[in-house]
C-alpha cells in the first residue's frame, strides 16, 4: 500500500460514493471525512509487496498462533489425563495446578502476542486526527432544555394545587416506607435483648449451665485439673457447656496460665489490689479472656520469661503480672479476667463471668 | 537461655531509677549499688537454690561422664560447676532436664556466643552423640523432662485420622506464634517465634516439653505425648514437605503480605513492559 | 410465482440492509469504526483492571457452581486427610472440595483470586496516572470520581469474596470487621448485632456476604464500568501534547482494525498472565487455616493488600479512647472508619480544589507532563507515601520477623514515618520537578550538550550545545517556548547520533530539523566515528 497524505479531513471536498469510478479507499475517505478525521499517514510497514521482512514477521506470527495452538491443546490434555485426585505424600497430582496453569497462561500469551504482533507489525501504519467536537450545546438548545423542563412542572400544576401537594407527600412516603419496613424490620436486631444481654455475658455465665458454676474445659470438652497445665505453661480454654468450645460461644475462649511462682506472686498483688480481679487467681494460675479488647482477636501470644501476651492482629501487648494492662499498641483496655476456683472434684470452674466486659470496644460499654 | 533471673531484673530496675547529680558520681554508685545487688541476689540465690549444696560424686552413667567433660569444657563458664548457673552469665541448669538441653544443644541455640534477647539459631557445636551425652549428664545431675526413646510420629498408615487432630492441636496451641504455615512470626521488642520448617522431631518434642527462651510449657498432662506425636506429624507430612498444590512456589506462605507483592513485582510488572511494547514506535 | 434464487453472494448485503431498515446502524457504525484513539502505554493500564474484571466474571461464575454459602456445621470427609473429621462450616466445606474434588476447582480458584489481586492493583497504577498527568481535570471529573467509587467496591467486593471461604485467617478479618463496626459512636453494637444476625459471628454472615459478592457489588461495579467507558468513548481519550496535537482534535489510530486487535491481544495476555500466576503461585492456601475458630489464630494475620494500607492504620494507631461522660469512643474508629472515610472522599473532591486553586475552568483534552505541576505530583506523592507506610505497617510483624527488626520499632517506625515521610516527599519531589522543569527550560534555550568539549583561544573550556532551533546572527540559539512535551536531551534523540530509527519505517513524529551550523555538524560527525 502506498503513503496516502492528507486524505479525508475537513479540508477534502465531499463526494459522491455511488460514483463507480471511485475506489473503496476513496469511499473510506468520504466516510472519514464526515467523521472530521483527517489521516496524515497511512502506509505499509514494509518496503514493497512480499519483502523479506515482511516473510519473516508473518512466520513469526504463524509460528506464535501454532505455540497457541499447541499449548491450549496440551492444557486440554492435561486437564482430562493428568492425575488431579489429591493425595497425601508427593504424587503428580502435586502438579496438577501448575501444569494448567503452564499451559493455559503460554496458551493465552501466545495468542495475545500473536494478535498483538499482527496489528503491530503487520498493519499498516497510521496517523488520523479527529476533532473532538467537544463544545457545549448551543445556548438556544439549552435555552430549549430548561423552559421545556419548567413548562411541564408548570403542567402538572402542583404549585397551583397545594392539595396535591400534600396529598403527594403522604400519599407516596408510606410506600416508600413499606419497602424499607421488611429490610429494616428483618435485619435489625437488639444487641441490649434479654436478661442477660449478648455483649455482655460468656459462656461462662451460670445461666448457662442451669446457674451453677461453669467448668473450664479443653476444646473437646475435657475438664481441667491444676496439674494439667505445667509452670510457665498456657492453655486455651472453654467453657464446659453444650457447644462451649464453637463459634456460638466466640467471646469465651480464655488464656488458663500457670506463672511461676515468683510471678505469681506479683500477679496476685497486682490483681488484689484492683478490686474487680480481687481474689480471682487461683493459687499460681490465672485466666485471662482471649479475646482482645482491641478487635477481637484471639490475644494469645504468650511469652513465658517477659510474661506478655501479645495479639497477632494488632500487636497489642498486655503485661500478665500486671492485670492484663495493655502496654503497647493500640489496644486501651485490659484483658478481662476470669474468677478462677476449683470444684469439689479438683476441676477447674469460673466462679463467675468475666467482671469486665469481652471482646472488642464499643460506645456504650459500662 | 536468656538470663533475665530475679537479680538481674532488680539489678536493672536500680540502674534505671537513678537521679542524676555529676556523672562519675553517678557511675560510681550505679555501679556500687549493682554490685550490691549482685552481691546480695547471688547471695540469696545459691542459699536457696536447689542442689547447691549437690554431691561431687554423684555415680555418673558412662554417657554422663562423657557428657560432663563436655560440659566442663564449654558450658561451665555460664552455668557453673555441675550446673549450678552463673549469675549475670547463665541459669542453673538443675531441673530443665534432657530435652532442654537436646533442643538448645542441637539447634545451636547452645553454646551462645553473648548475651542477647533470644538466643539465636546458629549451626550445632556438638555432634547427635556428644548432645545426647551432655542431655544425660544434665538430666542425671538435676532431673526434669526427657524426650522419650521410641517414634516421635504417629504412623498413619494404622492412624490416619492422627493427621486431623494433629492439625486441630497444632492450630489451638502452636499457630498463634508459628503461623498457620509453621514460618515461625515475630514477637514483641525484638523476639520471635522461629520457624519449624527444617526442625527435627527430637526438637519439636523437646520444645514442647521444655519451653525454651519465651515459648510456653506443653508438659505431659496438657499434651499427651500422643498428642505432640500428632502434633510432629502434622508439621512433618504438611508443614515440612512444601506439599503445596496450588502452585510451584508457595510465597513463603506469609500471607496476604507476599502476595500483594508478587502481584506487583510479577503481575503488574510483566503487564507494564507488554504495555510498553504494545504502544512502543518500532 | 416465480420462486426466488437464494443469492449467497448477496446475504450479507441483504441482511446488512435489513438490520438498518430496523435500527438504523449503519451511521453509528461509520462512527464507530472510525473513532481515533491516541496511543501511549500508559492508556493501557486501565485496561488490566477491565480486563481482570472480565476473568473475575468468568472464574467467579465457575466457582458459584459449587460452593456453598451456609455456616451449617458438618463433618469434613474429604480428601484432604488433614482435615478430615474436623467440624467446619459448609461455607468451608465446600471451598475445600472445590479445591481438592472438583477438577481444576483449584485452578479457577487461584484464577480468580489473582485475578482480584491485579483488578486492585491496575486500578491504583490507572489511577496514579490519571492523577500525576491532570487527565482527571475538567471535562473528566465525574469519571474520575467513578474510579475512585470502582476501587471503593472492588475493596468490598475483594472483602467480602475473602470472607466467604470462612477459613481461619478470613474470619479474623470478619472478626476484625465486626470490631470496626462496633466502634462506630451509638448506633455501633446496633450495626454489628444486625448485620451479623446477633452476636459475632452468628450463622448469617457468609450467606449475606455470598449474595453481596456475587450480585449486589458485581452489579453495580458492572454498572458503574459501563457508564466509566461510555464517559472515556463520549468524552474522547486524553492525549499528550505533541507536534499536530491540540486541545480540539485526537491524534492517533482508529480503532479497527488495529487498535481493536491490540485491545484483543492485549485482554489475551491479561489473561495469560492471570493463568501463569495461578499455576505458578499458590495463594490463599485455605487447607491450613483450618476452619475459623474464635480461639485460633495465626501469626502474621493479614487482610489482603488493598486492605492492609486501612490494617497497618489500625496497628499504628495509639490507645487515645475518647470518653463522653458513660460512653467512649475506641481508638479504632478514627483510622479504619474516618480514616477510610478520609481516604475515598478527599481523592473525589480533588479535581474541583485544584480548579477552584489554579483558578481553572477550561476544559482540558492535553495531559500534562507531571513536572509542569508540582504542587500536583507533590500531592499525589505525599499521599502515595502515607498509603505506603501504612500498607508497609500492615505487614509489619512480617518484616520485623524476616528481616529481624523489633516489632515495638517497626510500631514506631510506622508512626513517625506516617508523619515524617509524607511532608518529606511533597518537598522532594516539587524540588525534582522544578529541577527537571529547569533543565527542559536550559535546554530550549542553550541546545543539547554534546559532550564536546572546545577550547578557546583564550585558554577557556567550553561545552559546544547544539541548538535545537534557529539561531540568531551571533550564532547563539533563540530560546523556543516550551510544548508541554519532552525535550531533547541528548544527541541521539535528535538523530545526530547513531540512527534512533532503523529498518523499514521512519517515526512517524520525525523530531523538528534543528538547522545545524555546518562546523558543528563536522564536529559531531567526527565524534560518532570515533566514538565508536
Amino acid at each position: 500500500m502506498t503513503a496516502e497524505h492528507h486524505a479525508g479531513g475537513a479540508g477534502a471536498k465531499p463526494v459522491d460514493v455511488r460514483d463507480p469510478h471511485l475506489t473503496r479507499f476513496d469511499i473510506v475517505k468520504e466516510g472519514l471525512r464526515r467523521d472530521d478525521i483527517e489521516i496524515v499517514t497511512y502506509e505499509s510497514q514494509f518496503h514493497g509487496q512480499n519483502s523479506k521482512a515482511e516473510k519473516r514477521v508473518v512466520r513469526n506470527i504463524a509460528l506464535l498462533f501454532l505455540i497457541s495452538g499447541a499449548a491450549t491443546l496440551a492444557f486440554l490434555g492435561f486437564y482430562i489425563w493428568w492425575p488431579w485426585e489429591f493425595e497425601l505424600g508427593h504424587t503428580l497430582s502435586d502438579y496438577y495446578t501448575p501444569i494448567l496453569g503452564i499451559s493455559l497462561g503460554i496458551g493465552l500469551l501466545a495468542l495475545g502476542f500473536a494478535i498483538l504482533a499482527w496489528a503491530k507489525k503487520l498493519l499498516p501504519h497510521e496517523l488520523s486526527i479527529q476533532q473532538r467536537h467537544g463544545d457545549p450545546s448551543s445556548d438556544s438548545d439549552r435555552l430549549i432544555a430548561g423552559q421545556t423542563i419548567i413548562y411541564m412542572a408548570d403542567e402538572l400544576g402542583v404549585q397551583r394545587r397545594p392539595l396535591l401537594k400534600g396529598a403527594i407527600a403522604l400519599g407516596m412516603a408510606p410506600l416508600g416506607l413499606a419497602a424499607a419496613a421488611p429490610l429494616v424490620g428483618g435485619l435489625i436486631e437488639n444487641p441490649h435483648k434479654g436478661e442477660h444481654p449478648m455483649m455482655y455475658t460468656t459462656g461462662f455465665h451460670p445461666s448457662h449451665n442451669d446457674g451453677k458454676p461453669v467448668r473450664l474445659t479443653r476444646e473437646d470438652g475435657s475438664p481441667i485439673r491444676p496439674e494439667d497445665v505445667s509452670t510457665g505453661g498456657q492453655m486455651t480454654v472453654f467453657p464446659g457447656i453444650p457447644h462451649g468450645a464453637t463459634n456460638q460461644h466466640a467471646d469465651s475462649p480464655t488464656l488458663l496460665i500457670h506463672l511461676r511462682s515468683d510471678d505469681a506472686t506479683v500477679t496476685r498483688a497486682a490483681a488484689d489490689a484492683d478490686p474487680r480481679n480481687r481474689g480471682s487467681m487461683w493459687g499460681d494460675y490465672v485466666a485471662y479472656s482471649k479475646i482482645c479488647t482491641h478487635a477481637g482477636c484471639p490475644a494469645s501470644l504468650y511469652e513465658q520469661q517477659t510474661n506478655r501476651l501479645l495479639c497477632p492482629c494488632h500487636q497489642s501487648q498486655f503485661l500478665i503480672t500486671d492485670n492484663a494492662q495493655p502496654i503497647f499498641g493500640p489496644a486501651t483496655r485490659r484483658l478481662p479476667m476470669l474468677p478462677l476456683t476449683v470444684d469439689a472434684e479438683g476441676f477447674f470452674v469460673a466462679a463467675s463471668d468475666f467482671k469486665d466486659t469481652v471482646g472488642p470496644d464499643f460506645w456504650e460499654r459500662p | 537461655m536468656t538470663s533475665d533471673t530475679p537479680a538481674r531484673r532488680r539489678a536493672r530496675v536500680f540502674s534505671r531509677r537513678r537521679s542524676a547529680p555529676s556523672r562519675a558520681r553517678r557511675r560510681l554508685g550505679a555501679a556500687v549499688r549493682m554490685l550490691a545487688a549482685l552481691v546480695l541476689a547471688g547471695g540469696v540465690y545459691t542459699a536457696f537454690a536447689p542442689g547447691a549444696f549437690a554431691d561431687d560424686d554423684v555415680q555418673l552413667s558412662a554417657a554422663a561422664q562423657e557428657g560432663k567433660a563436655l560440659f566442663d569444657n564449654s558450658c561451665i563458664s555460664c552455668h557453673g560447676r555441675d550446673g549450678q548457673g552463673v549469675d549475670e552469665r547463665g541459669p542453673s541448669l538443675i531441673g530443665v532436664g534432657a530435652a532442654s538441653v537436646e533442643f538448645q544443644v542441637s539447634t545451636g541455640r547452645m553454646p551462645m556466643t553473648r548475651q542477647e534477647a533470644q538466643a539465636e539459631e546458629k549451626p550445632p557445636q556438638f555432634n547427635d552423640d556428644q548432645t545426647r551425652q551432655l542431655a544425660q549428664y544434665v538430666q542425671e545431675i538435676g532431673g526434669g523432662p526427657q524426650v522419650p526413646d521410641g517414634p516421635l510420629t504417629v504412623d498413619l498408615e494404622k492412624d490416619p485420622d492422627a493427621l486431623a487432630r494433629g492439625g486441630e492441636l497444632f492450630r489451638v496451641n502452636c499457630t498463634s506464634c508459628h503461623g498457620f504455615g509453621g514460618g515461625g512470626g515475630a514477637l514483641s521488642s525484638g523476639k520471635f517465634a522461629p520457624s519449624l520448617h527444617d526442625a527435627t522431631e527430637r526438637q519439636i518434642y523437646a520444645a514442647m516439653l521444655s519451653g525454651p527462651q519465651n515459648m510456653p510449657v506443653f508438659g505431659d498432662n496438657q499434651l499427651t505425648p500422643e498428642q505432640k506425636r500428632q502434633i510432629i506429624t502434622y508439621i512433618e507430612t504438611q508443614l515440612q514437605e512444601d506439599k503445596d498444590p496450588g502452585g510451584l512456589f508457595n510465597l513463603g506462605r506469609y500471607g496476604p503480605s507476599t502476595e500483594g507483592m508478587a502481584i506487583f513485582l510479577v503481575g503488574i510488572t510483566i503487564l507494564v513492559f507488554t504495555s510498553l511494547w504494545i504502544a512502543g514506535k518500532s | 410465482m416465480k420462486r426466488r434464487k437464494m443469492d449467497l453472494a448477496e446475504a450479507p448485503k441483504t441482511f446488512a440492509k435489513g438490520v438498518d431498515d430496523r435500527f438504523q446502524a449503519a451511521t453509528p457504525l461509520r462512527g464507530l469504526l472510525n473513532k481515533v484513539f491516541p496511543d501511549h502505554w500508559s492508556f493501557l493500564l486501565g485496561e488490566i483492571a477491565l480486563f481482570s474484571f472480565i476473568v473475575l466474571l468468568l472464574t467467579g461464575v465457575f466457582l458459584t457452581l459449587f460452593f456453598d454459602p451456609s455456616m451449617k456445621e458438618v463433618q469434613y470427609d474429604g480428601d484432604y486427610l488433614a482435615l478430615r473429621g474436623t467440624w467446619m462450616s459448609a461455607a468451608y466445606e465446600s471451598s475445600l472440595n472445590l479445591s481438592f474434588e472438583v477438577r481444576g476447582g483449584l485452578f479457577m480458584r487461584q484464577m480468580h483470586h489473582w485475578a482480584a489481586l491485579l483488578f486492585m492493583a491496575s486500578i491504583v497504577v490507572h489511577m496514579a496516572r490519571i492523577f500525576f498527568t491532570g487527565a482527571f481535570r475538567k471535562p473528566r471529573e465525574v469519571n474520575w470520581v467513578i474510579g475512585i467509587l470502582l476501587f471503593l467496591l472492588g475493596f468490598f467486593a475483594g472483602f467480602t469474596g475473602y470472607s466467604l471461604p470462612d477459613d481461619g485467617l478470613s474470619g479474623t478479618g470478619l472478626r476484625i470487621a465486626s470490631a470496626i463496626m462496633l466502634t462506630l459512636p451509638v448506633i455501633g453494637t446496633w450495626l454489628s448485632a444486625s448485620i451479623f444476625g446477633g452476636e459475632f459471628p452468628g450463622e448469617l454472615i457468609i450467606g449475606r456476604f455470598y449474595i453481596a459478592h456475587v450480585l449486589l457489588i458485581p452489579g453495580i461495579l458492572l454498572a458503574l464500568i459501563a457508564v466509566h467507558l461510555g464517559l472515556i468513548f463520549k468524552q474522547k481519550h486524553t492525549q499528550w501534547p505533541g507536534p499536530m496535537r491540540t486541545n480540539e482534535n485526537v491524534v492517533g489510530e482508529r480503532m479497527f482494525p488495529r487498535y481493536a486487535m491490540k485491545q484483543g491481544g492485549f485482554f489475551m495476555a491479561v489473561f495469560g498472565v492471570i493463568a501463569l500466576l495461578a499455576g505458578l503461585f499458590q495463594i490463599n492456601p485455605i487447607w491450613l487455616f483450618g476452619p475459623y475458630r474464635a480461639a485460633e489464630v495465626s501469626s502474621a494475620s493479614q487482610p489482603d493488600w488493598y486492605v492492609m494500607f486501612m490494617d497497618g492504620l489500625v496497628r499504628l494507631m495509639p490507645n487515645w479512647q475518647i470518653y463522653i461522660g458513660n460512653y467512649s469512643i475506641p481508638p479504632m474508629f478514627w483510622p479504619a472508619v474516618v480514616g477510610l472515610g478520609a481516604l475515598f472522599t478527599l481523592p473525589m473532591a480533588y479535581p474541583w480544589l485544584e480548579a477552584r486553586k489554579l483558578k481553572d475552568k477550561r476544559t482540558h483534552h492535553l495531559l500534562q507532563r507531571p513536572r509542569d505541576n508540582p504542587e500536583r505530583v507533590g500531592i499525589g506523592m505525599m499521599a502515595f507515601t502515607f498509603f505506603m507506610v501504612a500498607t508497609l505497617s500492615g505487614a509489619n510483624d512480617v518484616i520485623a520477623d524476616k528481616f529481624h527488626i523489633s516489632l515495638n520499632a517497626m510500631t514506631w517506625a510506622g508512626r513517625i514515618g506516617l508523619l515524617l515521610l509524607p511532608p518529606l516527599a511533597y518537598y522532594i519531589s516539587v524540588r525534582i520537578c522544578l529541577g527537571l522543569q529547569q533543565h527542559d527550560r536550559e535546554v530550549l534555550a542553550h541546545g543539547v550538550e554534546t559532550g564536546i568539549i572546545k577550547r578557546l583561544p583564550n585558554g577557556q573550556f567550553v561545552e559546544v550545545h547544539q541548538p535545537l532551533g534557529p539561531v540568531d546572527e551571533h550564532g547563539h540559539p533563540i530560546p523556543l517556548e516550551y510544548a508541554g512535551w519532552v525535550v531533547p536531551k541528548k544527541m541521539n534523540r535528535l538523530g545526530a547520533l547513531a540512527p534512533a530509527v532503523k529498518g523499514f519505517f521512519y517515526p512517524v513524529e520525525k523530531p523538528a530539523e534543528a538547522p545545524v551550523s555546518p562546523a558543528v555538524e563536522a564536529i559531531k560527525r567526527e565524534e560518532i566515528k570515533s566514538g565508536r
